[in-house]
């Protein structure tokens, strides 16, 4: 994933967010592989020659700019969600909520799982899931710090990094992640006590391991202890 | 599964070890087998596809089979998970097949592995409600609730560890005791 916040080529043109949001239209309806720079042009109102001057490397660079910006924005919701929390489980109630709703109802991303699998699945398995993990935590991890040391908060925002996918991946009859009611009882039952035992006074310091993209390098050697 | 099936189907999985699952045919299978394609498709009505999935299915029992026994006479829930976790992760991470057909053709392979991973995740909550039930759950803890977060988080964990590295048996400890297993023991009774 491009880091978020990178200045992307043609960032001034005022037509990107317009033909971003045209596209997620076009990706909810036909998915990416039936979605052409004429029908992002048609959906967003702008001619072709506009749409190539924001951007210059054609549908390529416009599906991934949309995978950052919707990213940015998920994590920019996320972030006002848990900045105006009153505490620590409130910012994990309500970030775990905003997310399964933004993914619940995000019409271009069901078109993509039920249409093309393996664009979306690829990103939720091994070492891409791990990716996205990484990315997930890295974003909302300050926000946490507020009540718990940064390396803490680390690993408390992959965790429910983790909830917020598992549920979205395969939905369950018991716990409704869009629901806070459901998703409090989830927290204070489960992530609440397991917060306090990961900073329990007896327990040995936090090894915390730095993610390296090549340290389960798939089918490789055991790591060396 | 029947004879003609399990043959069909380990004969499917050597195909794909050398191959991918994109080039192997039912020819393959048959020939792999020492079956006639007749004798392949009276077993398997729905061909390749049934084949492949089938194939997927054998390999999510294998695995169960292993970790069963990698459990046994484990002395604690705690000391279960451990096994079990460390267990799992090794054998994802060490399963060539599993890995090559993730690398050069995950798109034949990720729809199954979406559908099996709630067949893994139900079979992982199976395998832990009798020792949970046995530990004591803490008060108004529901024991399938348990089971279910549980087995969602632990699948969670061994297809992509994150920050914990499920190599190091303290780290692993660490994280039964804290994010796994805090909220759902009975906290009067130690492991």
């Amino acid at each position: 994933m491009v880091p978020l916040g990178a200045a992307p080529p043609g960032g001034d043109s005022p037509h990107r967010v317009r033909i971003i949001d045209g596209t997620l239209a076009c990706l909810a309806r036909h998915g990416t592989n039936k979605t052409t720079v004429d029908d992002i042009a048609r959906q967003s109102g702008v001619s072709r020659a506009t749409v190539y001057r924001a951007f210059p490397g054609g549908r390529d660079e416009i599906l991934g700019a949309v995978v950052d910006t919707e990213a940015a924005r998920l994590f920019s919701a996320l972030g006002v969600q848990l900045g105006t929390a009153g505490d620590l489980a409130d910012a994990l109630v309500a970030g775990i909520v905003e997310a399964s709703v933004r993914l619940r109802d995000h019409a271009a991303l069901h078109f993509l799982v039920e249409h093309e699998p393996g664009i979306v699945l690829g990103h939720l398995a091994f070492a891409d899931s791990d990716r996205l993990l990484a990315t997930a935590s890295r974003f909302t991890a300050p926000f946490l710090a507020r009540w718990m040391p940064p390396t803490e908060a680390e690993r408390v925002a992959e965790w429910a990094a983790r909830i917020v996918l598992s549920y979205a991946i395969a939905p369950s009859d018991r716990t409704d992640p869009c629901d806070p009611a459901q998703v409090r009882r989830l927290v204070t039952t489960f992530m609440l006590p397991g917060i306090d035992a990961l900073h329990s006074a007896g327990a040995a310091p936090i090894d915390i391991t730095p993610y390296h993209g090549s340290r389960r390098t798939p089918g490789g050697p055991v790591p060396a202890r | 599964m029947d004879d003609a099936r399990q043959r069909i189907v380990e004969a499917a999985y050597a195909c794909v070890a050398r191959r991918g699952v994109a080039k192997t045919t039912i020819e393959d299978v048959a020939r792999e087998a020492g079956m006639s394609r007749a004798t392949v498709y009276r077993a398997f009505p729905g061909g390749r596809d049934e084949v492949v999935n089938a194939t997927v299915a054998w390999a999510t029992l294998d695995f169960f089979g292993r970790l069963y026994e990698r459990i046994q006479g484990a002395e604690s829930l705690e000391e279960m998970m451990e096994r079990g976790i460390m267990f799992a992760y090794r054998s994802i991470v060490e399963h060539e097949v599993l890995q090559r057909v993730m690398q050069t053709e995950p798109d034949k392979l990720l729809p199954i592995l979406t559908v099996e991973s709630n067949r893994i995740r139900d079979g992982i909550a199976a395998v832990l409600a009798p020792y949970l039930g046995q530990r004591g759950l803490a008060p108004g803890v529901d024991l399938e609730d348990a089971a279910d977060f549980l087995a969602r988080m632990i699948l969670s964990y061994i297809s992509a560890p994150g920050r914990w590295d499920l190599d190091d048996p303290d780290q692993v400890a660490r994280l039964v005791r804290s994010e796994l297993l805090a909220g759902v023991v009975d906290p009067a009774q130690t492991g």
